[in-house]
């Protein structure tokens, strides 16, 4: 499915961008990508174990904020591809409701069209997304609770 | 050779001009594919090797012609696959020089039989505060049984250091075998650093105190010729896929008298003399150990592989890698980005190494870019990770299979990663 209540406008420009590149260049990219993330330097005391997403071959961490209703998030990796893919991920997905949050699908990570990816970094991407659920999910029902 | 369809040509390898690597890599059809674009560069055989033609057409055939259960049926069928089965067992036990093939326990892979170690000679013999001497270069598999029986039964493990070159410390691990100790379970050859261990003086340090010696030896038995007997060794495992075979398929060797020794390890079919509902008696080893319907078409592979291997002749092989071994560590060693963890001498063809200043999964993906696939992590092995002071390696382990133009190609796109993310 792709996504249907929302379509961010940095998911779609990164679609739009791949889109265009054969896969040694969507590789190229990535990459850019990852080193373009560090530019905006990412809080070293939120590199902890607080905030670190566990299982990956290298090191992930993520922030999660949430403002009126809407998700934001930000990525970090000691690896700069992993850094590439986190950050695609968290500027992809963020700004979006709980719910529409929810949606979001294999199929949607698919929809960013990385050819140049193996498929265990498709699992990964997919570990990431549902890390960014479960985060938005518990910060849902925090506020509801309240 | 014991392979339908191909015995002639594959066994002609080690005659008339000796090790032919480009006929040799005409058996492993996979080798002839592309990945990226790139042909296939396979650095990654300590995970798991490709396997040759003959491999594939031995299980192709018995899956085809052949397949049925053994041990059971008094049909056909049943009585062909059964003796053919059993002769891969006789198959084992020559490779590895055991005296009987009574002596070889089937089992899924080397985990598996050290699990049968630790959960049968293991719980039998072993108590509160006795010592399972390992060495830091162990691969999780066997790490973690013995911790699980440290809880069960409150054993000690205790870990013989390594020095900075990756060379096992003789005289601490001497040491270690003093007071407590019951039993050794060391790896034969790290999968990490590729050192060999000094396996014949760690077994007469150990038998010297009577202390049985278990070797994993899932690296050693591919990339060296290995004799039980010559050794000594108590226990030795090894696994069916890193030597060119199947998955699902594996080895431990036993001496007869411990095999006898021990209980079962699980209970079923197979591994039954009698069963009533008040009673069950048991096989004799190996068979005691091999609980329900085997791996048989895996079992059949392997034997496969092991007349593969033998035909071209494991001194061959070795020597090959060793030249390969040369080559590669001279040509990572010119680098100077590259850190190369494990120079001991006599070292198998396993080469771990760090690009410094860029992560190994970087590292990995500009090589997987290429078309070379290798291990990124830290290979099952997290003490030795942290004893070498990393997160994680690359590793490139080299097989028969292997050339020196693909170790250029493994240089050039290690410049590319530099160029890319340094």
């Amino acid at each position: 499915m792709t996504i249907a209540v929302k379509k961010p406008a940095q998911y779609m420009e990164y679609v739009e961008a791949l889109d265009f590149l054969d896969e040694e260049s969507r590789f190229e990219y990535i990459i850019d990508i990852g080193k373009r993330a560090d530019k905006v330097p990412f809080p070293a005391e939120c590199m902890d174990d607080a905030h670190q997403m566990h299982g990956c071959m290298s090191k992930v961490w993520i922030i999660h904020t949430r403002e009126d209703g809407r998700h934001n998030f930000r990525g970090q990796s000691d690896a700069i591809i992993v850094k590439g893919l986190v950050s695609m991920m968290t500027g992809s997905f963020s700004g979006l409701t709980g719910p529409e949050l929810a949606e979001i699908t294999l199929d949607d990570v698919r929809g960013l069209n990385l050819g140049a990816l193996t498929m265990q970094r498709q699992v990964g991407m997919m570990a990431m997304l549902k890390h960014m659920q479960k985060l938005s999910s518990r910060a849902d029902h925090a506020e509801a609770a309240d | 050779m014991n392979v339908i369809g191909q015995p002639a040509r594959q066994a002609g390898h080690n005659i008339e001009g000796g090790f032919d690597v480009e006929r040799i890599r005409q058996d492993f059809p996979i080798l002839s594919r592309q990945v990226h674009g790139k042909p296939l560069v396979y650095f990654d055989s300590g995970a798991s090797a490709q396997k040759p033609r003959a491999v594939i057409d031995a299980m192709t055939e018995v899956l085809e012609n052949e397949y049925t259960n053994v041990h059971r049926g008094a049909h056909y069928l049943s009585q062909t696959l059964t003796d053919r089965y059993e002769g891969v067992r006789e198959t084992i036990a020559r490779f590895i020089n055991a005296p009987s093939e009574d002596q070889i326990v089937i089992t899924r892979n080397s985990t598996d039989a050290i699990n049968l170690v630790a959960a049968t000679y293991g719980r039998k013999f072993l108590g509160q505060g006795d010592g399972v001497v390992v060495s830091a270069m162990e691969h999780h598999a066997n790490i973690v049984p013995w911790q699980m029986l440290r809880d069960e039964k409150g054993i000690e493990l205790k870990v013989a250091p390594i020095d900075d070159t990756g060379v096992l410390d003789l005289d601490a691990f001497a040491a270690l075998l003093e007071g407590n100790t019951k039993l050794v379970a060391i790896t034969h050859c790290s999968n990490v650093l590729g050192t060999m261990v000094p396996a014949a003086e760690i077994v007469r340090l150990a038998h010297h105190r009577g202390i049985p010696v278990l070797f994993d030896g899932s690296q050693a038995v591919v990339h060296s010729t290995v004799d039980v007997q010559a050794l000594d060794a108590d226990f030795y495992v090894f696994t069916g896929h890193k030597l060119y075979g199947p998955n699902a398929i594996g080895v431990l060797y036993g001496k007869a008298d411990l095999l006898a020794q021990m209980p079962p390890y699980q209970g079923g079919g197979d591994m039954i003399a009698k069963v009533t509902f008040e009673k069950t008696t048991y096989q004799e080893p190996p068979h005691r150990f091999e609980a329900g319907t085997p791996a048989i078409v895996e079992a059949i592979g392997l034997g496969a592989a092991m007349d593969y291997v033998s035909a071209i002749g494991m001194e061959n092989i070795a020597a090959h890698e060793k030249s390969l071994l040369a080559y590669a560590t001279e040509r990572l060693t010119a680098m100077p980005d590259i850190q190369l963890f494990g120079t001991a001498p006599g070292k198998a063809a396993i080469l771990s190494f760090i690009q410094q200043g860029i992560h190994p999964f970087d590292t990995a993906a500009a090589l997987d870019r290429a078309g070379v696939a290798v291990r990124v992590g830290q290979h099952c092995a997290e003490p030795l990770m942290a004893r070498l002071g990393v997160d994680g390696t690359l590793r490139a382990s080299l097989a028969m299979y292997n050339t020196t133009s693909e170790i250029d190609t493994m240089i050039d796109a290690l410049e590319r990663a530099r160029t890319l993310f340094g």
